[in-house]
């Protein structure tokens, strides 16, 4: 949500650029700065009217006449020797109007021109901004080194620095830009959310916007954005409402509020939101996709409860809803007991089986955002049916969303990003070793390199990564530090730190209070602690990477007893490594060629407890374990399969029912087969029947009587079901 | 497999009474043929030539009197094929079934569809004369490699039932359709309808379901979209409907039970009338399922299916 106001933006230059005219745009743009509206249309109004192409650009621009501004720059910018502001501003106009990659050429062409023009770097940075690109601030800097009087470029700085939550230098660039224009409005709206996220009053600073232009609303809106990012979504509510009553036609807040509404899990109000800002021309990608998001929602079926609600595409959702509905209640009542409290309204889940529509929702939000994100109580998340078998484990990314509603409740919704991801991501390890933060090459890396942040700037590397795995790193590294936390002080630490969060304390502030220690003393223990742990790794992962290319060329050329000898070697340098040509899967391929199914059981195992997850190795493993007897493993190791791609996986299903049946464990035995049954199997009598049995054994015999019909309905012929059915109608009981 | 609706009822009368027929004349002999051609690369000829010894044994063990002939590896050239084609159209009878799999690599130059093999390759307007020649009444082609769409035109006839692993001859990558075609005849869940038997319909069915869900798992674009012809003329489709569907639903693949054994006992002609009857009030039941009264449905339904497995009780007594 960074458009509001980006006409403003570069303001100054308009005055450069001017021609001569009844007016010159910049007197225009001031006029709307200041609030009067209807002196501005008559001033842009006189722009469109003259004889000069830029002119009359700013002036239809003004006028809200896109294409007409357009088709003037295009013109305005034909001559070889037209000035580099020109393009800039329409490099603006196009950012403005959705369109970033176009923009973004015109600032470069301008300065491949003229390599020192500032507010072309300012535009670049506010077209990274809107990205969450981590060159944003670098070419915001660069602009101020090249022209240390834009106003704007301060702004932006002060944006970045408050969205990674660096309030002091948010404030300090805020008070640059004041200091360079008196009327900085968006400076001032950038303290007023430093003071509303701190829980101060933002009145003070809001009166100062009011005695410039009473209908800015842009700056609320702009402190509505800050606060969406501070996980404050209720309150971003109160703010983008306050932005549209101040300026009714200031789309984009419409856009952010109908976005936020919808964070919030609500329909009705955020379509009308939507629409509004729809058919007055703001068709941004998020405003169109959340729309559509929105109609798509009559294919999804809603399951309620006291605690949850569900929302699950039609096609999955009888598959999907006894596992999904069965793994939310198990981690509210682990968090419940885990953090003294109750959520004060069920939970609302949404799963996508389309990417597309889930990445809808995390629109406009920083961080990966690829697996599952939170708003509060409403938990959005790829459905396993979104991604490549063995990509996503749902259960795990589920207990994640969940610390995140947990946390965010308990703490108010006060809580630093590193913090309530780094707590998540434990949370995963905590429920199940397998589900814990792999340490992965590109973290091996970072440790080496010694790019792991200060806690003080770990924010940073979820919201601005400024290398393309940062943003993994800072997720290893949040949860790698609260598992210090916990190693050195012990899990109740965790806990008073979430309540010192919730009472607005600082980062630094907490881990003096409840640590003891000064942040620099901490990250040298941290420091410590992980090199300790992963130094080795990482210091001879290099070695690692040839040894492992090694072994996967002696496994290709079939040197299976070269990899039996070599692999525990190399195993050993790196255990943690799951990923392709993991040693687990080689070794187990040579013994399975040796014809040693316990060696390749035992490598096999070995894969699955290190958290390995292709669903095709871990079905391997079931086989053989089956095969050697151990039921019991081959059921457990089939139900890890469950939380890693239960859809379009009719022979998981069939195969577990039938273990657990083995061991009679019927109400087992009867999840398998109800998933069987609504995996829309090609044999849909025997699945039917199957699950008749299973209702027969745990003494159901309605519904066994239901399902038997259901079986011979497709298959009046089949012979084990008549049985069943005469001996269920021939029972004294029925 | 069974249509839905009314067409699902006709066909059910159409298959009771080739059973009839059966039972009368006895059990005709079926003449499979399986190919796996030119590989190209040792994971291709493994993979073909593996495919097609596991339908010679599903084929030969399902039934010891089948007439099975495979050819793979250095066998699997044109004049073996034509040699082998001739030999079943010597022996096989009008009654007599033809099912004729073609494994392997394939390509259509716009005009004419090729089937690869060891030397020369084959036609599809090659294959089509040779199985003219064969006298049996009801065949069965099913061309699995990629491009096989386009060796329909050539291969459809009245009596023929065309399957091809791809719905034209453009889909040219290597097809996976072949796989889930072995498989099928070795999952007794094909047997959707559970009659001892899986029919050429079902064998299909459960092929492109497989092979639908392997692109899926793989988040892969399907390069592959299986179709067929069993009415000998225009263009094939993928699902049963006006008139497609009735031959292949007919066409018994493979038998898996003795179930036919116990029909042909003379002294239960009785039961078998009154199994056909409820049969057909349960064809019509469900036919009528959208306009009746749900609990009145249920009633009905569950009145002629407990009928039904006290008549097949009898029966296999």
């Amino acid at each position: 949500m960074r458009r509001f106001a980006s006409s403003l933006v570069l303001l100054s230059m308009c005055a450069a650029g001017a021609v001569a005219s009844a007016a010159v745009p910049a007197d225009c743009w001031s006029l709307r700065k200041h609030g009067h509206r209807q002196e501005a249309q008559a001033c842009f109004d006189g722009l469109m009217r003259g004889g000069d192409a830029y002119a009359r650009a700013e002036g239809f621009w003004g006028l809200e006449e896109w294409e007409q501004a357009n088709e003037q720059f295009r013109l305005a910018t034909q001559p070889a020797n037209s000035k580099a502001v020109y393009k800039v501003r329409w490099g603006m106009l196009l950012h403005e109007r959705f369109n970033n990659p176009q923009a973004a050429d015109l600032f470069r062409e301008t300065l491949a021109k003229e390599p020192s023009n500032g507010e072309a770097y300012l535009g670049l940075a506010i077209v990274s901004a809107d990205g969450f690109d981590g060159k944003a601030t670098e070419y915001a800097a660069k602009a101020i080194e090249l022209d240390p009087k834009l106003s704007g470029a301060h702004e932006l700085m002060a944006n970045l620095a408050l969205e990674n939550d660096d309030r002091d230098l948010a404030i300090a660039e805020a008070d640059k830009a004041l200091a360079l224009d008196k009327d900085a409005m968006d400076a001032m709206a950038v303290h007023a959310a430093v003071e509303l996220i701190a829980d101060r009053s933002p009145d003070p600073w809001f009166a100062k916007i009011a005695a410039i232009n009473l209908g800015y609303g842009e700056a609320y809106a702009r402190v509505g954005h800050q606060l969406e990012m501070h996980y404050r979504y209720e309150d971003a509510v109160t703010y983008y409402r306050r932005a549209v009553k101040a300026d009714p036609r200031l789309w984009a807040a419409h856009s952010a509020l109908g976005i936020d509404l919808m964070r919030m899990g609500k329909e009705d109000e955020p379509r009308a939101e939507l629409e509004l800002s729809y058919n007055n021309g703001y068709r941004d990608a998020a405003t169109v996709n959340s729309l559509r998001l929105l109609d798509s929602y009559k294919n999804f079926k809603t399951f309620r409860d006291e605690t949850t609600i569900l929302k699950l595409k039609k096609t999955e959702a009888d598959l999907l809803q006894p596992y999904m509905q069965a793994e939310l209640h198990t981690i509210i009542v682990t968090y419940e007991k885990k953090y003294r409290m109750k959520l004060p309204a069920p939970v609302q889940l949404e799963v996508y089986p389309d990417h597309e529509d889930f990445a809808v929702r995390t629109m406009g939000m920083p961080g990966l955002g690829a697996l599952g994100v939170t708003f509060g109580e409403v938990v959005a998340m790829d459905s396993p049916s979104a991604r490549k078998p063995g990509d996503f484990n749902w259960g795990a990314t589920l207990w994640h969303e969940m610390s995140h509603v947990y946390i965010l409740t308990a703490t108010n919704h006060r809580v630093p990003r590193w913090f309530t991801e780094g707590l998540a991501v434990h949370e995963e390890g905590e429920h199940s070793q397998e589900w814990s933060d792999r340490v992965t090459p590109e973290v091996l890396i970072a440790i080496r390199e010694k790019k792991l942040l200060p806690l003080a700037a770990l924010d940073r590397g979820f919201v601005y990564p400024e290398y393309p795995s940062q943003v993994v790193v800072s997720y290893f590294q949040g949860g790698s530090i609260c598992d210090f936390v916990k190693a050195k002080w012990g899990e109740e630490k965790l806990l008073e730190m979430v309540h010192s969060y919730a009472q607005s304390k600082t980062t630094a502030q907490v881990v003096q209070q409840d640590l003891g220690l000064a942040l620099e003393e901490f990250d040298k223990q941290y420091l410590a602690w992980i090199d300790k742990k992963y130094g080795g790794e990482a210091a001879h992962f290099d070695e690692w990477r040839e040894k492992l290319k090694a072994l996967v060329v002696a496994s290709q050329q079939k040197q299976y007893d070269k990899v039996l000898a070599q692999g525990p070697a190399v195993l050993a340098m790196y255990p943690e490594y799951v990923g392709d040509a993991n040693v687990y899967e080689l070794m187990a391929e040579a013994d399975r060629v040796n014809g040693d199914a316990k060696a390749e059981a035992a490598a096999l195992t070995a894969y699955e407890h290190e958290g390995g997850q292709d669903p095709a190795v871990l079905k391997r493993l079931a086989t053989l374990e089956e095969g050697a007897g151990r039921q019991a493993e081959a059921a457990a190791t089939l139900a890890r399969l469950n939380y890693i791609y239960p859809v379009k996986n009719e022979e998981l299903h069939r195969r577990l029912g039938d273990l657990l049946y083995g061991k009679k464990q019927y109400d087992g035995a009867i999840r398998e087969y109800v998933a069987v049954v609504a995996s829309s199997p090609v044999d849909k009598a025997g699945a039917e029947f199957h699950l008749a049995q299973a209702y027969l054994a745990a003494g159901q015999k309605d519904k066994a009587q239901e399902s038997v019909l259901a079986a011979l309905e497709v298959a009046p012929g089949y012979r084990p079901a008549q049985k069943m059915l005469l001996e269920l109608n021939q029972s004294p009981e029925k | 497999m069974r249509y839905a609706g009314q067409l699902g009822l006709r066909l059910r009368i159409v298959i009771l009474s080739a059973v009839v027929a059966v039972t009368v004349q006895g059990r005709a002999a079926v003449y499979y043929v399986v190919v796996a051609g030119l590989g190209g690369e040792p994971d291709y000829e493994q993979r073909f030539t593996a495919a097609a010894k596991d339908l010679d044994k599903v084929f030969k063990a399902a039934d010891n009197t089948a007439h099975v002939f495979t050819l793979t590896g250095a066998q699997a050239t044109t004049s073996q094929l034509k040699e082998t084609l001739s030999a079943v159209a010597r022996d096989a009878k009008a009654d007599d079934a033809f099912v004729l799999i073609l494994i392997g690599h394939g390509s259509f130059d716009g005009v004419e569809y090729k089937f690869n093999l060891v030397g020369p390759d084959v036609t599809a307007g090659e294959i089509a004369a040779m199985c003219d020649r064969i006298p049996s009444r009801r065949q069965l082609v099913v061309d699995t490699t990629s491009a096989s769409g386009g060796a329909i035109p050539a291969l459809e006839r009245p009596g023929r039932a065309v399957i091809a692993a791809t719905k034209s001859g453009t889909e040219k990558n290597a097809t996976v359709f072949a796989r889930y075609w072995v498989e099928a005849l070795q999952d007794p869940a094909a047997d959707t309808d559970k009659s001892d038997s899986i029919s050429a319909m079902e064998a299909f069915a459960y092929a492109t379901t497989k092979t639908a869900a392997f692109y899926d798992s793989q988040k892969r674009l399907a390069t592959e979209h299986a179709v067929f012809d069993d009415v000998g003329h225009g263009e094939p489709v993928r699902a049963s409907g006006n008139g497609q569907g009735a031959l292949m639903s007919s066409f018994t693949l493979l038998r898996l039970g003795t179930s036919q054994q116990a029909a042909n006992d003379p002294a239960k002609k009785g039961l078998l009338a009154k199994k056909e009857e409820l049969e057909q009030k349960i064809d019509t039941l469900k036919y009528q399922k959208a306009a009746m009264d749900p609990a009145d449905y249920k009633t009905q339904l569950t009145a002629a299916l407990l009928e039904l497995a006290k008549v097949q009780e009898g029966l296999d007594k």
